[in-house]
């Protein structure tokens, strides 16, 4: 069957500032096909979605849409075009009803005024389209994650596009939403040929629903294959190859004396209970999908998030942990998953940023501050991490991810005092490039041989095969699996992503 | 040390490569950014050419006298001001400063026969505290919306003012007077409390941790939550700092003037403080600000009010010369933010 190409892409690049972040990419998109979009973090694919959209202008190269060649794109552009896409994170609004969803911001009008009738007999005519049955009167906020997802791509229907992407529909949805979403994204496809741009990091999803696939790493594309012609082993390794996994010295775990943390059925609000006991030296890695309670168990461990059940005991001796000030006084520190919300402050210098936990305490006990020490401590983190630029007074804002995450893991490696220290860590290279991750692995290694012990969680299997000594495996928030080391990305994947439907047959 | 010492060779190995990049850094620090530049001197500068203004006009403008006279007229506003300056760069507004300075003027003035001078000092500063500390606690412990609350509390605290004192109190002991008109090598008690407020401000903003702090919680709070700043103490810290400016700048007040007229006094102050903030830059979300230049702004505003006196402009049209400075700072900041975004 000859398919036609409805957007081809030559040699297009895109840089941030002298970091190269698509690598010149040329690429078709056929109606009627589900093209499948893979990746690891990182590793261009958000990017390279933006430049179809016309949300990010890329550096040089093409993109041909409807056989009209475009430098560039801007948003308006691109819908003209036919190119729609539907975003990650959720852009429906509760309070609505799913009608003035779908139409939201192309409302119908009759003599000026809204005409809802109109809309709702749409509305239905689009969802019936889809092979769904929601009444278009349903007010949003009586819908599940999945039926918001399919009114999403209802209303990007609505301006009849020829090609819509996808970025992780399925992230938050759970195993029969998912074939609810993928029954109506063969549907586009297949029978009205529609051209799919699906993102995802779910290997499975690729059997279930893609035409062709296409693997994205640092940038580039690894190649392009016939679903048929590929298989999942084939899959992970392209998307992250077992050697580029760094060696890292080897982990000196302390066998003697008291745990640095034992968690004995600990609760925290979403998640547990979990049971884990980690010595000096130790670094857990947490993995699971987005929703698996990550982050909750983290934050609830450092105090800002409540400790719901079960014992927490610090160094043998049971614990209770009221706030992040009294996490701190313990020696537990947390880098935060999401950096620009929460932990970086933009607008201040670095050297703030560096030492806002420690201004009138610990290393900086004074109660006036002291500029000249405040910048030698700043330095001196500078050369120990390499942060670049080590301009003490250079607001936080103008430093590359990577360099930004070295001041907020700096943060907590001012204590020279590692022994006892828990470090832990939500998604800590989240935007961060391959060389700085390395840096930071290496300094957390270095960290780690002086007696602290490390919790880290992460969506990136690469990152535990680097770095942890054990992995946890959390889904929907329950403890599965105590891991020695897995080995490879695969197994990690599958298991995280098996006990998740697991746990959702059940 | 030894991982020092590596880490100090590793990093001037990667000196040579990162310096092509370092010295484009240092280029661009150096090169002036004149837009920049002209907008961040728009303030002072606008200072000086309408004190010139009014110099050319009104030769009186410029003497030492009139100048004192000035700054006694700002001494209340620059009290409050400071204080909450400091409040909006953590990112919450006070709206109920005015009618505070009210409640505590007429507290007062009602309690200096029974109290006398001291005792009536300390308790109208008690009174300060406790209104900050009621703010504080609902928006900074409870985590109501700022707004609301000292909307709140603005006609709540007018309300008990004239409650206490429904006519205007009057007729002071002399001991207290002399602080509306006493001075201290030549200069005004008032200009001296506003001096010393002004200069603690600055003070702790620039030296202290809580400096800061401040600015932490106005840019996230989530985030500076997340290092260990204590966010709800050091709003409510702010909030009672607020309280007792409004104190001494009611008592301040109804010393000037000998009279506490619950009805009229401290009226439209929480707008002129506001504005005196904003047009000293500080964002109405907070997260940054110079204290010295809201200082300046309260100079401006003070400027104006005496300079269009002396030249005989009327008032409705030195309201809106004021409005109309305002709004022309919004637009420059607006200038600023769209290049810098």
């Amino acid at each position: 069957m000859m398919l036609n190409t409805l957007v081809a892409v030559a040699d297009l690049r895109k840089s941030y500032g002298s970091v190269e972040v698509l690598k010149g990419l040329d690429l078709e998109f056929k109606a009627g096909e589900i093209h499948a979009f893979l990746g690891a973090n990182g590793a261009g694919k958000s990017t390279f979605l933006g430049c179809l959209s016309g949300a990010v202008t890329p550096s040089s190269g093409e993109i041909t849409l409807d056989g009209q060649a475009f430098d560039a794109l801007r948003p308006r552009q691109a819908l003209d075009h036919g190119v729609g896409i539907i975003y990650q994170h959720f852009q429906v609004f509760e309070g609505l009803s799913v009608a003035e969803n779908i139409f939201l911001g192309r409302e119908l009008k009759k003599f000026g005024c809204v005409d809802k009738s109109a809309q709702i007999a749409e509305a239905r005519t689009i969802l019936q389209r889809l092979s769904v049955s929601i009444d278009p009167r349903t007010m949003l906020d009586d819908l599940s994650t999945g039926e918001r997802k399919i009114i999403e791509i209802a209303r990007a229907l609505n301006v009849h596009p020829k090609l819509l992407i996808l970025d992780e529909p399925t992230a938050a949805l759970g195993e029969k939403e998912m074939a609810a979403l993928h029954d109506v994204v063969r549907q586009l496809a297949h029978s009205e040929g529609l051209g799919i741009v699906y993102v995802t990091h779910l290997l499975d999803e690729i059997d279930e629903i893609a035409d062709v696939v296409t693997v994205l790493r640092n940038g580039s594309v690894i190649w392009t294959k016939q679903k048929e012609d590929t298989n999942p082993t084939e899959l992970a390794e392209a998307i992250a190859p077992s050697s580029s996994a760094m060696k890292l010295s080897a982990p000196s775990i302390r066998k003697n004396g008291p745990a640095s943390i034992e968690l004995e059925d600990y609760c925290s609000p979403f998640t547990g209970p979990i049971n884990l006991s980690v010595r000096p030296g130790e670094a857990i890695g947490i993995y699971g999908l987005l929703g698996s309670g990550r982050t909750d168990l983290l934050e609830s461990l450092f105090g800002a998030r409540a400790h719901t059940g079960g014992s927490l005991k610090l160094g043998g001796r049971p614990t209770q942990i009221k706030n992040p000030l009294a996490a701190m006084d313990k020696g537990i520190s947390l880098v935060a998953s999401d950096r620009t919300e929460q932990s970086l402050f933009g607008t201040l210098s670095a050297t703030d940023n560096l030492l806002m936990p420690h201004y009138g305490r610990s290393i900086l006990p004074s109660l006036i501050r002291k500029p000249k020490r405040e910048r030698e401590l700043f330095s001196d983190l500078a050369s120990r991490l390499s942060v670049h630029p080590p301009n003490p007074a250079l607001l936080a804002s103008h430093f590359s991810g990577g360099n930004a995450q070295k001041i907020v893991l700096g943060r907590w490696l001012l204590n020279q005092d590692a022994d006892n220290q828990i470090i832990l860590l939500d998604e800590p290279t989240q935007g961060v490039d391959i060389g700085a991750r390395n840096q930071l692995y290496e300094t957390l290694r270095q960290a780690l041989n002086q007696g602290a012990c490390v919790l880290f969680a992460t969506s990136d299997p690469t990152e535990i095969l680097t770095l942890a000594d054990r992995t946890l495996v959390l889904g929907y928030g329950r403890q599965v699996a105590l891991i020695d080391s897995p080995k490879n990305e695969h197994e990690l994947v599958e298991l995280a992503h098996r006990t998740s439907s697991a746990i959702h047959a059940a | 040390m030894s991982d020092y010492a590596h880490s100090l060779r590793s990093f001037s190995a990667s000196r040579k490569p990162d310096n092509e990049t370092g010295t484009t850094v240092n280029e661009q620090r150096k090169k002036i950014d004149w837009v920049e530049f002209s907008i961040s001197a728009a303030l002072p500068l606008a200072v000086v050419l309408i004190a010139l203004f009014f110099y050319a006009n009104s030769p009186v403008f410029f003497s030492a006298r009139n100048w004192i006279n000035i700054s006694v007229q700002i001494a209340a506003a620059m009290t409050i001001t400071i204080p909450a300056a400091m409040l909006l760069m953590s990112g919450r507004v006070d709206l109920s400063v005015g009618s505070l300075m009210a409640l505590c003027g007429v507290v007062a003035g009602l309690s200096f026969e029974t109290m006398g001078v001291p005792g009536a000092v300390a308790f109208t500063i008690c009174i300060g505290i406790f209104a900050g500390l009621f703010n504080g606690v609902l928006i900074a412990v409870l985590g109501m919306d700022a707004i609301i609350v000292t909307l709140g509390s603005f006609t709540l605290f007018r309300g008990i003012a004239q409650w206490f004192a429904p006519n205007p109190v009057f007729g002071f002991p002399e001991a207290f007077l002399i602080l509306g008109y006493g001075r201290w090598f030549g200069l005004p008690y008032l200009t001296w409390i506003m001096i010393g407020v002004l200069v603690t401000g600055l003070l702790v903003m620039r030296f202290l941790p809580i400096g800061r702090r401040i600015i932490a919680i106005g840019i996230n709070d989530r985030a500076a939550f997340l290092v260990g700043v204590r966010v709800k103490w050091t709003v409510l810290l702010l909030y009672i700092a607020v309280g007792v400016a409004c104190a001494l700048a009611g008592l301040m007040t109804i010393a000037r003037i000998n009279s506490a007229p619950s009805a009229s006094l401290g009226v439209d102050f929480e707008i002129l403080v506001l504005t005196a903030i904003l047009l000293g830059g500080v964002p109405f979300k907070g997260g940054k600000g110079s204290l010295l230049r809201v200082a300046l702004a309260v100079v401006l505003l003070g400027m104006l009010d005496n300079g269009l006196v002396l030249m005989n402009v009327q008032t409705e049209a030195a309201l809106m010369i004021k409005g109309g400075v305002l709004i022309f700072a919004a637009a420059l900041d607006l200038i600023r933010t769209r290049r810098a975004g």
